[in-house]
């Protein structure tokens, strides 16, 4: 199969360069397959599951904002948050996701509280999903 | 050594001694915190160049120009985010920040936020209303502060608060060497010509002005974040440096006054024994 090459980078360091056979992200309009000799092209980033097929196995992570651009042929994702599913801590997902639940329950959390607290929520939630399939 | 007595020396050494310790430990601090800044400076950095690398590919190969992010205005209200440190004693660090602030700032209706303790007492002292003072302690600021600030500029950015953004930071080059930089953030100017020759089209998903919208806070959010790890490793280098400095001329100082010190003793002793002898 033909492969096109990748490079995933967050804040905290680079995730992943090299070669790949095809991505998938999820972008704020539904997800995006990429194969290579896409069109150069631009999406921000939702939040959701990105596959990627390297070498042909498929490898997972947890996508969360930010864009991914193809321009000549090579694909740049560079996402607010990226793990691969291997490296997310369920725990401490779960974590999250207890005490966002805690601030949306308490009638008194203020807006700001509430937004933080769902978007919280909604990355704890893709987290676990994610590692469901290590 | 006339006029100076031995107890008045040995009264100075002590003091360059236990300022010679103060500096040694700030030194020892400054490394240890530079180890911690640099390695998130340096993983920082390919987020940094490629968000940077890839928005300009993005902006020069735009052909439809309907994002306001990337119309030039022609007004003079300028918006700066100004990061410095938190302390002093960082050698020229803080000090340089805000030279070249000053000179961006020339002619400009400039709005300052600041980020660092030094900067925003610097503003204070010379009643510059600044934006914010949310975002005071520099060490305290992470990436989620970094967007929302970002989020908030663009807003005010697309009310027309503002014509142009700046970020004024100092570049990480090394341990031994830093820059002051003043970084255009908006609006995203195309530089140079555009590509000529062979047009190629760009596909926007679901379109450019959604697509402009969304990522603009997102790349704003990120730079910024990369410029605050530059920064505080700057610092950090600053200070080091600063340091090293302090302690060595210190050293220096005890030395020439030990000597200074040896002497005077030496020749009381001689007089001491020269009238000895004398009176015998």
């Amino acid at each position: 199969m033909n492969t096109f090459s990748l490079k995933i980078v967050t804040s905290d360091g680079l995730r992943y360069e090299g070669q790949a056979e095809e991505l998938i992200v999820r972008t704020v309009d539904g997800d995006l397959g990429i194969l290579a000799g896409h069109i150069n092209c631009v999406a921000p980033l939702g939040m959701g599951m990105a596959t990627a097929i390297i070498d042909g196995e498929k490898r997972y992570g947890a996508c969360i904002g930010g864009m991914v651009s193809v321009l000549d042929g090579s694909v740049k994702l560079v996402p607010t948050t990226f793990e691969w599913a291997v490296d997310i801590d369920i725990a401490r997902a779960k974590a999250s996701e207890e005490r966002a639940k805690e601030i949306l329950a308490n009638k008194t959390s203020s807006d700001t509280d509430i937004r933080l607290a769902e978007a919280r929520l909604k990355r704890s939630l893709i987290r676990q999903s994610v590692t469901r399939y290590k | 050594m006339a006029g100076v007595s031995t107890k008045e020396i040995k009264t100075r050494i002590r003091s360059m001694e236990s300022t010679r310790q103060i500096t040694r430990a700030m030194e020892m601090v400054a490394s240890a915190k530079l180890r911690k800044a640099q390695s998130q400076a340096l993983n920082c950095r390919p987020y940094f160049e490629t968000l940077y690398a890839t928005m300009w590919d993005i902006v020069n190969h735009d052909r439809d120009f309907s994002s306001p992010y990337l119309a030039k205005r022609g007004g003079n209200k300028a918006a700066f985010i100004v990061i410095s440190g938190d302390r002093g004693l960082a050698g020229g660090y803080n000090s340089n920040v805000l030279k070249l602030l000053n000179a961006q700032m020339e002619g400009k209706d400039a709005s300052i936020l600041p980020i660092g303790k030094k900067g925003a007492d610097y503003f204070k002292a010379h009643q510059i209303p600044v934006l914010t003072e949310n975002y005071t302690t520099a060490e305290t600021v992470n990436i989620g502060d970094c967007f929302s600030v970002a989020k908030q500029l663009c807003k005010a950015y697309l009310q027309g608060q503002y014509d142009k953004v700046y970020v004024v930071y100092t570049d990480f080059r090394s341990v031994l060497s830093q820059e002051t930089r003043c970084l255009q953030l908006l609006p995203l100017e195309k530089q140079g010509d555009a590509p000529s020759g062979t047009v190629r089209e760009m596909l926007y998903e679901p379109d450019s002005e959604t697509v402009f919208a969304a990522i603009v806070p997102e790349y704003l959010g990120g730079v910024l974040y990369g410029a605050l790890c530059e920064s505080r490793a700057s610092e950090q280098a600053a200070r080091r440096t600063a340091m090293d400095a302090a302690t060595q001329n210190a050293q220096e100082m005890i030395e020439g006054l030990s000597l200074q010190f040896n002497r005077a003793r030496q020749a009381a002793i001689t007089q001491e024994i020269t009238e000895i002898i004398a009176g015998s």
